[in-house]
């Protein structure tokens, strides 16, 4: 029987779920530098030993307000194909695994957020957990960045 | 054909096979350059003696590796030579013309043997006229290249998007599913042909005859309108491709038909891909046999980096022993990587040896820490600069490749140029002379093409007949400059001006020096078809040169007066790696300026920034210096208090200057570039980001992009 394992995560109210396949580490919130001309989501750049990685606000790419860091906060490091990016989350929940049969496609009227960005519901019980979808967090938008 | 002996011997050549096409290509560099030289000098029997022992090693190399088609060619080459050598035989026009061929059709084929294919480049007709050369018969130049042509094409044949309609989509996928052939016809007409159209019609009659032509493009009305010189077809034949290529040649001023597989529809979803997809899976089943680290393949830059000592080799007498040795590239970055995160590492510590002075200043040990602190940055220093001279090359082996070229060229638009080359010795860093190539070379087709003008019309003007374009290269600074003259036409600003109006890049009224209208050639949208020709219009603008420079780190500048000609000037910083670099801090950000462009700063009081055009500019040595708010442009917040006295830093290449207005001047350091990535590349005036002392990642200023920007959108 398939399954997924997923690293979950809060933003607000909601609860999210990425591949776990993806995530390369997470670290606490260092000094970010701003980037100037970039997406308004692209947060900054941080030194991960060594190198500079990009780290997107999620909160601002769903169009969420934008919250004081806490304790909690975190970054997710992923890889998606070659590329590796930060994405900062309120505070990561827990390790969980996922029945696939669990796993429904996106619901046609989305929670305000774009639906590109969703790969589908897992449920839990009574918890909904939205999953991701990486390739489109960044990936897909690469294009117009450059003309901003 | 091909390495038919590998299976006999197996052993495994996989290693052996990477060493033969380094010293192969070298080989052929030296001697496509020494027939060059020979063709200018004439007669020089130690040039002879070089050329010879090139083609012998040649040859014994490829019979080593068993590469009959290739052993074969060198073999009649050498015989050649050595006819030449004993001076049995003279130079002649034609006798270069074939050894040049030889030299093209060898390269071709190591290109097959590179990607783990057979050798299909034929090679008997160059063969037998070398026999002929040999009895000191003439032999028919014309092969000499139209079948090279055509190898090069087929290697790097990139299918065509034929924009197909649905319906003709689906006779494809027809002719696919039932196995008959689809071709994609290019067929070249003769440059003065009148009637297009009707060639193109004739062809297509011609194909009716054995198949069906499913797509002309352009199309009979477009050729009938345009200047298009060449235009190509996708049928569906069951004749050969030879059949399909001689029934055309019957046609007359076709000059040149080539014919492809048109690969099938499925893959065309991204064009680009197919041609390296289809020659992976044939590399693929071609090294069945061998184990599994031999397909990897070769990396491009320690082929590109040894390409050099053609020049050297053949004026000095071949014997004298060079002390080098060949580096893996990859390696040479490693050492080059660790390099820049122990420069890193030094910077933090200088800042806590000065932490530890703030707070035990009288503590010995402190002082101590500190001196040895001082000591290591002198022998990082040294480390640093031995290690960057490592990727010095000469630009020589850029430069090398253009004698070449502009023989090529000059035959082919029937003028007369000689091409000039200074300061080859000149070095700058491996990644600067890997990608300078193709922008430069665009800039000299431009010139071939726009420039210089033909030999009656240069005769009219009272030129000598043989145009001269120089290309000069030389360090200026921390910057390294090179030239590309001509002693053309130069531009037709008149010209450029109504263009650049007639498309809305510039107002009716605007008053633009020479020099601004001479850059306008530069602005994206500029080339057009009304421009595009042959040889240097082939979609690629003046646009995509001054980017790709820019993205170096450098720009281009042209001067030109009428009549005289034109000089492209182009300035790029010695190095891409590490740089010293000037911090300054605008809207509590750090900034890093590379030091190799900041020409002074100046503490300027307010009141002397004047705003002309919407421009704040200010008064220095009776010049006007165009000024940019870094924090305006970068959208940052406004400093608190306003005083009374801003910083600027003055950033410049050449005498093209820029002042940036920033908060704060906070010293000098070096820093080691790092890339912000896919992500986040092509940031307007970013060039990268560092990390210092702190950990703290820091932006670098692109400051080519930043006074493009000012020079060009000046009036914007």
């Amino acid at each position: 029987m398939a399954e997924e394992q997923l690293v979950t995560f809060s933003l607000g109210s909601e609860e999210f779920g990425v591949d776990i396949m993806r995530v390369q580490e997470i670290i606490r919130i260092p000094p970010i530098t701003r980037v100037p001309k970039a997406s308004e989501y692209v947060e900054g750049v941080i030194n991960l030993r060594g190198n500079v990685i990009p780290v997107i606000s999620l909160r601002n790419r769903f169009g969420m307000t934008r919250v004081e860091e806490t304790d909690l906060s975190r970054i997710i490091v992923l890889q998606v194909q070659t590329k590796v990016f930060g994405i900062r989350v309120d505070a990561v929940t827990e390790v969980l695994r996922l029945e696939s049969e669990a796993i429904e496609p996106p619901p046609p009227i989305t929670l305000g957020m774009d639906a590109q960005f969703i790969r589908g519901v897992g449920k839990i019980g009574e918890r909904l957990l939205i999953l991701l979808d990486l390739d489109h967090i960044m990936g897909g938008e690469t294009n117009h960045d450059v003309c901003a | 054909m091909g390495r038919d002996e590998d299976n006999k011997q197996g052993i495994e050549l996989g290693e052996f096979l990477d060493f033969y096409l380094l010293d192969s290509q070298e080989q052929i560099e030296r001697l496509g350059a020494g027939l060059l030289q020979l063709e200018k000098e004439g007669e020089n029997i130690g040039l002879i003696n070089d050329l010879f022992r090139s083609a012998h090693s040649l040859k014994g190399a490829s019979g080593t590796m068993g590469f009959t088609p290739i052993v074969s060619l060198t073999h009649a080459a050498e015989d050649l030579l050595d006819r030449l050598r004993q001076g049995k035989i003279e130079v002649s026009l034609e006798m270069i013309d074939i050894l040049l061929a030889v030299t093209d059709r060898v390269k071709a084929m190591l290109a097959q043997v590179e990607q783990r294919q057979d050798i299909t480049v034929g090679f008997e007709d160059l063969v037998s006229s070398m026999r002929l050369l040999l009895n000191g018969e003439s032999v028919d130049v014309s092969i000499a290249s139209h079948p090279v042509e055509e190898v090069i094409e087929t290697l790097s044949f990139v299918p065509l998007d034929f924009s197909l309609t649905l319906d003709e989509r689906e006779k494809l996928n027809n002719a696919y599913s039932i196995g008959r052939a689809v071709y994609q016809v290019d067929v070249a007409l003769e440059s003065n042909t009148l009637m297009k159209a009707v060639r193109a019609v004739m062809a297509t009659q011609v194909i009716e005859g054995m198949g069906t032509v499913i797509k002309l493009l352009p199309s009979v009305e477009e050729l009938e309108a345009g200047t298009a010189e060449s235009f190509s077809m996708l049928i569906l034949s069951d004749e050969s491709k030879e059949e399909i290529k001689r029934d055309l040649l019957e046609i007359s001023e076709l000059v040149e038909v080539i014919v492809h597989s048109y690969p099938n529809s499925e893959e065309l979803g991204d064009l680009d891909k197919i041609p390296n997809e289809i020659n992976k899976t044939i590399a693929e089943e071609k090294i069945k046999p061998i184990s599994k680290q031999e397909t990897a393949v070769i990396p491009k830059g320690s082929v590109k980096a040894v390409a050099s000592p053609a020049a050297e080799a053949t004026t000095g007498e071949g014997n004298t022993q060079v002390h080098t040795i060949r580096v893996d590239t990859v390696r040479m970055d490693n050492l080059i990587n660790l390099v820049g995160e122990m420069v890193i590492t030094r910077t933090r510590l200088v800042q806590i040896g000065l932490d530890l002075k703030a707070q035990y200043s009288t503590d010995g040990m402190v002082n101590n820490l500190n001196e040895a602190n001082v000591y290591l940055g002198r022998l990082m220093n040294d480390l640093q600069e031995s290690v960057m001279r490592l990727r010095m090359v000469a630009i020589g082996t850029v430069f090398n490749r253009f004698p070449r070229l502009i023989r090529d060229l000059a035959k082919k638009t029937g003028k007369e140029i000689d091409l000039v080359l200074k300061g080859e010795d000149t070095e700058l860093d491996k990644t600067v002379v890997e990608v300078i190539g193709d922008p430069l070379m665009h800039l000299i087709r431009n010139s071939v093409d726009h420039g210089i003008e033909s030999p009656e019309k240069r005769r009219e003007a009272g030129k000598p007949e043989f145009g001269t374009i120089t290309l000069n290269a030389f360090h200026e600074g921390n910057h390294i400059a090179i030239l590309i003259s001509d002693d053309g036409a130069g531009l037709d600003l008149d010209k450029i001006r109504q263009i650049a109006v007639s498309k809305g890049l510039v107002g009716e009224r605007e008053e633009l020096s020479e020099r601004d209208v001479a850059n306008l050639i530069f602005l994206p949208g500029f080339s057009t078809a009304d421009v595009v020709t042959d040889i240097s219009g082939r979609g690629v603008g003046m646009d995509v040169v001054k980017k790709a420079l820019n993205n170096l780190g450098g720009m281009v500048d042209i001067t030109t007066r009428r009549g005289k000609g034109s000089t492209f000037t182009i300035r790029l910083p010695l190095t891409l790696a590490i740089i010293q670099a000037l911090l300054v801090e605008v809207g509590q950000e750090i900034y890093a300026v590379p030091l190799s462009s900041v020409l002074e700063t100046l503490l300027v009081s307010r009141e002397d920034i004047k705003t002309v055009g919407g421009l704040p500019m200010v008064q220095l040595r009776g010049n006007t210096l165009p000024l940019i708010s870094l924090q305006e442009k970068f959208d940052l917040p406004a400093p608190e208090s306003e005083s009374g006295e801003v910083f600027v830093v003055v950033v410049g290449f050449g005498d093209k200057a820029l002042g940036l207005i920033v908060d704060e001047l906070r010293g000098q350091q070096e820093v080691v570039i790092k890339s912000l990535g896919d992500f986040l590349n092509n940031l307007p005036g970013i060039a990268g980001a560092t990390i210092l002392g702190d950990g703290k990642v820091t932006l670098i200023l692109d400051i080519g992009s930043l006074l493009q920007d000012v020079l060009v959108n000046r009036k914007g």
